[in-house]
């Protein structure tokens, strides 16, 4: 199915193997609702987004990770990936479930959310849901940068089940003469 | 031709002039300078391999008696000194147009040992025998030394050495030795770029090239990705809304059976009487 936006996007290259999409993920950055592709300015994700997980199970479990491909530049990603957020132990409703660390059943913020602030280039900001096997199965990472989603969902015996992507760049747009040019070859 | 290499470069051009070069090198050091740093630091500069060390000194050891003490055994490793000592009086000049030289020749790459450079802190160890001949250069120093252990523990990671070499060489594409002075590396970096200009810049047009192509096609994905995502969900919106439609017709249509119709404006007794 070529025409995934998440295939189009190589987040499944990248980020995670192909999956099948069975729980809802809604993910709102001040009332805007996130789109695969959509862009969003630093000042626009400067807080953690609204995020509302579907799934019929109350039972189930899911852990969301914030991560960022293209860091710190996506024609040279040497710090792929870097962990943004990673909340834990959220419980799947049928309506919709609010992921704010203050409230405590609705999920363990464990890596406290950072806002993307890409240097240079357009990042794409990736949000993955993984179902968990039980409770508080999963454990804190050692380092934001060079986080390995696969290699985490596998540590912890996560399942993709659902995932969006954003794009973010600088405040002021991304091309033109910096004066360090980091770019360049 | 007097080239300054390491005992490492000379690894890979394996002649007599390598050594000989080498231990030119060390003579010229020492005699500006022989309470400096440790002749294996003075000429190591890349690639601290010990084994290569220590034959360098064994060599510079043997050129050291051998000079210090005015004798000189008829030998062509000796003849060769003496012919680079002298070259060596002139040192700044001279090296000066030995880095031009050596930036003219890039498939030999002996190494610029200028003094400034000489006496810094030695390079963090490259991971694969070709970095060496591209740069260390101010830029990218510090980040060398970041990028020093991820890059020994990927030693047989040609994708990450290729990060390295492209981080590398993306500074200035110029020879330079470990975290060198400013001063020192900003005179260096821009002799060669006056001289090398011809050479490498078709090299770093040619990397430009790559990126911005990877960056093009990146870019059309991306707009590819997003286009069909807005054309997914505009299918998805209109389903729904073919579907909420239907429901609420068949809805309608039930509840309208069911209730009886509506009664026309009907006069009815309200007067209490």
């Amino acid at each position: 199915m070529s025409r995934d936006p998440l295939i189009l996007g190589h987040v499944v290259g990248d980020v995670l193997d192909p999956f099948a999409r069975s729980v809802s993920l809604g993910v709102t950055y001040k009332n805007r609702l996130v789109i695969n592709g959509s862009e969003f300015k630093p000042s626009a994700v400067v807080d953690k987004p609204l995020v509302q997980v579907g799934g019929d199970d109350l039972r189930i479990f899911y852990t969301l990770v914030m991560v960022d491909p293209d860091a710190p530049n996506p024609s040279d990603p040497t710090l792929r990936e870097y962990l943004h957020w990673l909340v834990t132990d959220i419980p799947a409703t049928t309506n919709a479930s609010f992921v704010n660390c203050d409230v405590g059943d609705t999920g363990r913020e464990i890596v406290c959310y950072e806002c993307p602030r890409p240097a240079s280039g357009i990042h794409r900001v990736v949000l993955v849901l993984l179902r968990q096997i039980g409770r508080e199965t999963v454990f804190t990472p050692e380092m934001r940068h060079n986080f390995s989603t696969r290699r985490f969902a596998m540590e912890h015996y996560l399942v993709p089940v659902a995932a969006t992507y954003y794009n973010c760049q600088r405040e002021a747009g991304t091309g033109g003469r910096r004066f360090i040019r980091d770019d360049r070859c | 031709m007097w080239s300054l290499e390491q005992p490492d470069n000379g690894h890979k051009n394996k002649s007599g002039t390598n050594r000989n070069s080498n231990s030119g090198n060390n003579r010229v050091l020492s005699s500006s300078s022989s309470s400096r740093s440790s002749p294996s630091s003075n000429t190591s500069i890349l690639i601290p391999q010990t084994p290569r060390r220590r034959t360098m000194e064994e060599v510079w050891k043997d050129i050291t008696l051998s000079t210090f003490h005015q004798e000189r055994p008829i030998t062509p490793l000796d003849h060769h000194i003496y012919h680079h000592h002298h070259h060596a009086n002139s040192s700044p000049s001279f090296k000066g147009m030995i880095l031009q030289d050596f930036l003219t020749g890039p498939l030999n790459r002996p190494l610029p040992v200028s003094q400034t450079v000489v006496e810094q802190l030695p390079l963090p160890p490259h991971p694969s025998p070709a970095l060496p001949e591209t740069a260390l250069s101010l830029n990218s120093g510090l980040e060398f030394q970041y990028l020093g252990p991820d890059a020994t523990n990927s030693h047989s990671n040609s994708s990450s050495s290729g990060h390295n070499a492209s981080f590398i060489s993306s500074a200035f594409s110029s020879v330079a030795v470990g975290p060198p002075s400013p001063t020192g590396l900003f005179s260096l970096c821009s002799k060669k770029r006056l001289q090398e200009n011809p050479a490498i810049g078709v090299d770093r047009h040619h990397k430009r090239m790559i990126k911005n192509r990877e960056s093009a096609a990146r870019s059309r994905a991306r707009k590819q990705a997003y286009t069909n995502e807005l054309e997914l969900e505009i299918s998805n919106l209109k389903e729904e809304n073919a579907k909420l439609k239907k429901q609420y017709e068949e809805l309608r249509l039930a509840i309208g059976n069911s209730l009886p119709k509506r009664n026309p404006l009907r006069r009815s007794t309200t007067a209490p009487f």
